[in-house]
């Protein structure tokens, strides 16, 4: 016992509440390659996986801005708003007003790290609750957006068509005509903001105002920077999403994104970001969305009709999270808290 | 029919740590037990194995002849035992009535009868006579009286075997004598009664046998009567540490005045005027709620100055935050651990660099052999009880807890130049206490300024140069350590102005 060292990065990981999805997605894709067959398909090929992991790129930049957020305690139940809110705005200014593509993608960005910066003042100045503050702010992002989304005859459009090329692309280019860029996008947001959050000061303090805000003021760590800067990403993260979804399916739309908001929220939760913060990581994060669509590609693939996948699903999520209560439960008796 | 508690062969492993091995002993009604050892010697974990909390790998547990085995909290609570605990378990938000009639709310129709639970409140509190409302949630309470509540709480269970896990550490006089009259009057109706503390006088004052454990093992059951303080010192530490304070090699030369307090006025202190020196140990005495903690928030700029103005080495200064308070060079390694001081699920690691991310830094990312660096130096400079840096503080003991913010506060990452410590040696051993006092001295010598509150009398008498007595948010007197002595700073302590 004289030399303390650190217990190893892999046994961590193993003791992670990661470990047991990632197990969970290693049977999965077991099961599903042996029942595809029965429905005449193939589940194990690189196409299943990419179109997965496609699946997974607009709530996975969500997921990356709502985890980083929930670290540090905080919650944003904007953000999907948000999202939808950017599409609309960049079909709006392309296909009505004729703006050149990026700077619709600028004003739509700058838009939404609006409502971010609006969330983190009203949380931080005024002292409201998270919940209600960003749920406040998605009603009124969502009447701002009605009135974006109304056009010169008075007519409110629930979706807007726009046409360009360029913009189009954002979404739908593949790297040698296979592999989506989104997909490279997400991994690498992926990968930076886990090492931010994992290997940096500015991710130290994150987990550490989690943890316990006041100990964490009072040695000195500046949590109101912090939180201007968690609901910023946040809302941003949100307007990425919506940037790609709206370039994928080339309008913008008033009722996008509405689930992928939960998705992206249980996926965190999944992956060991807790409600109350200070723990879970990008890491988790990934892997609960990859089970999470892994799962519903593969009952696509199997031949599930939606009705039975939705019940599983929802069958899934309840299983992950009392598993996860459960585990936390035998952690604190171990402790005796 | 004598009433007993035995327990034998309890032997309990955490991972790296094996916490109890092979302790046994009997505790009979009518007497006091003390449990005395030091920081991570076993004694929460024991007692957490008696209330439920905790499985032990063996052993057995017998009350008067029946064998007692528990699945959960609840079950020993039905089996008369009741544990008071060293970290507090109220539920804050809810009144202090609800908190002391947690489990048995009494109702009436199917509705929470709140008159019945007010009235019955009511006469516990009166019992204890203690200016407590019981409607008032327990977070408004000064932790001294939340503690109370937390013993009021086991007191109403009327349980057989009560155990109390250092109850005194967060109570002034006051609350200590009204709580020993309790011991006391529970003693007469024969109950079984466990006692921890690192206080020895407290321990000659309220016990009557006293059980030793060392690093998990039973060392020894004497009658306290027939030992004294040399000899528990020596069965809990294994050697002789002598006298703690007639050893202390202290600071005799001062300094430029470092700090400079002008008639501050704050929410809860009024027209505060005191300086300090480097290298000088300046003490503050006084009853809970005197103020002294207010003071220095405010110094360190974690609460709002309404008036005064504050002087640090000659230039004034306005804190804004605690950062700013940080930047400048002072310290303040707060009195309340759980709320304050720790993260508690994270690592001593993350823990003690929290102040210092900035000093441990490798561009872009943290310099992680830097951190385990100092981390590793605060483990061994106050030989904390773990077996590796990262584990998490919830599981560490009560004491070496308050290591690791000892260990954050005066890390080679610092360049202190005031050290404000509040009740610093809360929950921690005699054999570190000893260390602590020689380090508050050391840091003197070096040329530091160092605030040491304390509301242990003797303590702060004979560690500080100087003693302040505050009461009611003011200053009532002050005294050079030569001519200190308890009487003199209680009177101050209580006095009418
Ligand atoms: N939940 C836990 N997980 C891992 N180790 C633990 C846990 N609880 C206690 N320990 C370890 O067991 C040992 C005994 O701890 P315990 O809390 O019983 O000590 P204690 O005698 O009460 O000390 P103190 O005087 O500091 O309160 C310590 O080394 C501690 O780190
Ligand atoms: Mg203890």
């Amino acid at each position: 016992m004289d030399n303390f060292t650190r217990i190893s990065t892999f046994k961590k990981a193993i003791r992670s509440k990661a470990f047991p999805l990632l197990i969970l997605f290693v049977i999965m894709i077991v099961l599903f390659t042996a029942l595809a067959p029965l429905n005449d398909a193939n589940f194990l090929t690189t196409r299943t996986f990419i179109s997965i992991l496609r699946d997974l790129s607009v709530p996975g930049f969500l997921a990356i801005g709502a985890g980083c957020l929930m670290v540090s305690g905080g919650i944003d139940l904007s953000q999907a708003t948000v999202a939808a809110m950017t599409g609309v705005t960049i079909a709006v200014s392309v296909g009505w007003w004729n703006l050149p593509w990026y700077a619709a993608v600028i004003i739509a960005l700058l838009i939404a790290l609006c409502i971010g910066l609006v969330n983190a003042i009203l949380v931080n100045e005024l002292n409201m609750m998270p919940f209600i503050a960003t749920m406040a702010m998605s009603t009124v992002t969502r009447a701002v957006m009605m009135l974006i989304a109304t056009d010169q005859t008075g007519q409110m459009q629930g979706s807007i068509n726009y046409n360009n090329p360029t913009l189009t692309l954002i979404g739908n280019y593949e790297i040698g005509g296979f592999l989506p860029a989104t997909i490279i996008a997400m991994i690498i947001a992926f990968i930076f903001y886990g090492l931010l959050l994992s290997k940096t000061k500015f991710g130290r303090s994150v987990y550490l105002i989690g943890g316990n805000p006041m100990a964490a003021r009072l040695a000195g760590i500046n949590s109101k920077k912090t939180s201007y800067i968690l609901f910023m990403n946040c809302s941003l993260m949100g307007g990425l999403a919506g940037l790609i979804y709206t370039s994928r399916v080339k309008q913008g739309s008033l009722s996008a994104m509405a689930t992928d908001q939960f998705t992206g929220l249980t996926a965190a939760i999944l992956g060991g970001i807790s409600f109350g913060g200070g723990s879970g990581g990008m890491g988790g994060a990934f892997i609960g969305l990859l089970v999470i669509k892994t799962f519903n590609k593969g009952m696509t693939i199997i031949g599930a009709s939606s009705y039975v996948t939705n019940v599983l699903s929802g069958a899934l999520l309840l299983a992950a999270l009392s598993f996860d209560y459960y585990s936390q439960r035998r952690q604190r008796k171990r402790i005796g808290a | 029919m004598e009433q007993y508690l035995e327990l034998s062969g309890i032997s309990k492993a955490f991972p790296g740590v094996q916490a109890l091995k092979d302790v046994g002993f009997r505790a009979t009604g009518g007497k006091v037990l003390a449990l005395l050892g030091e920081n991570g010697a076993g004694k929460s974990t024991l007692l957490k194995i008696l209330s439920g909390d905790i499985k032990p790998d063996e052993g057995k547990i017998v009350l008067n002849g029946r064998e007692l085995s528990f699945r959960s909290p609840h079950d020993a609570l039905k089996s008369g035992i009741s544990v008071i605990y060293q970290e507090r378990q109220l539920m804050s938000a809810m009144s202090v009535m609800e908190n002391i009639f947690a489990g048995d709310i009494p109702v009436k129709n199917g509705i929470v009868d709140y008159k019945t639970l007010k009235r019955e409140t009511k006469k516990i509190i009166d019992q204890f006579g203690l200016p407590i409302d019981p409607e008032t949630p327990v977070m408004f309470l000064s932790i001294a009286h939340q503690q109370m509540v937390e013993i009021m709480k086991a007191y109403r269970r009327d349980s057989l075997v009560i155990a109390f896990d250092e109850p005194t550490a967060p109570l002034t006089d006051t609350e200590i004598e009204i709580l020993f009259n309790l011991i006391r009057r529970l003693k007469e109706q024969g109950k079984i009664i466990l006692y921890v503390s690192h206080r020895l006088k407290e321990i000659f004052e309220v016990t009557d046998e006293i059980v030793v454990l060392k690093d998990g093992r039973f060392v020894t059951h004497v009658n306290t009567a027939e030992t004294n303080e040399q000899d528990l010192i020596k069965y809990m530490v294994g050697r002789d540490i002598g006298d703690t304070y007639a050893n202390l090699s202290r600071n005799d030369k001062y300094g430029d005045v470092l700090l400079e307090v002008n008639n501050l006025t704050t929410y809860a202190v009024h027209d505060v005027s005191f300086s300090l020196r480097k290298g000088e140990v300046l003490g503050f005495a006084g009853l809970v709620g005197a103020g002294r903690t207010e003071v220095m928030r405010a110094i360190f700029g974690a609460d709002p100055i309404i008036s005064g103005e504050i002087k640090l080495e000659g230039k004034k200064v306005e804190f804004k935050t605690p950062k700013d308070a940080i930047d400048a060079g002072i310290a303040l390694c707060p009195e309340d651990r759980k709320e304050q001081g720790l993260v508690l699920w994270r690592s001593i690691e993350d823990n003690i660099i929290m102040p210092f991310l900035d000093k441990v830094r490798k561009w872009p990312f943290l310099d992680f052999k830097k951190s385990e660096r100092v981390t590793i130096e605060a483990i061994k400079k106050y030989d904390i009880k773990t077996p590796t840096i990262d584990k998490i503080v919830v599981e560490l003991s009560g004491g070496n807890q308050q290591k690791v913010i000892l260990g954050r506060w005066t890390s080679s990452l610092v360049n202190t130049k005031l050290l404000i410590l509040d009740e610093p040696t809360k929950g921690i051993d005699v054999g570190t206490k000893a260390e602590i006092y020689q380090m508050v001295c050391d840091l003197a010598k070096e040329g530091l300024g160092v605030i040491f509150i304390s509301s242990e009398l003797t303590e702060v008498i004979n560690v500080a140069d100087r003693i302040i007595v505050m009461k009611d948010g003011t200053i009532t007197g002050e005294v050079l350590r030569e001519e200190a002595t308890e009487e003199k700073v209680l009177a101050l302590a209580m006095a009418s102005n």
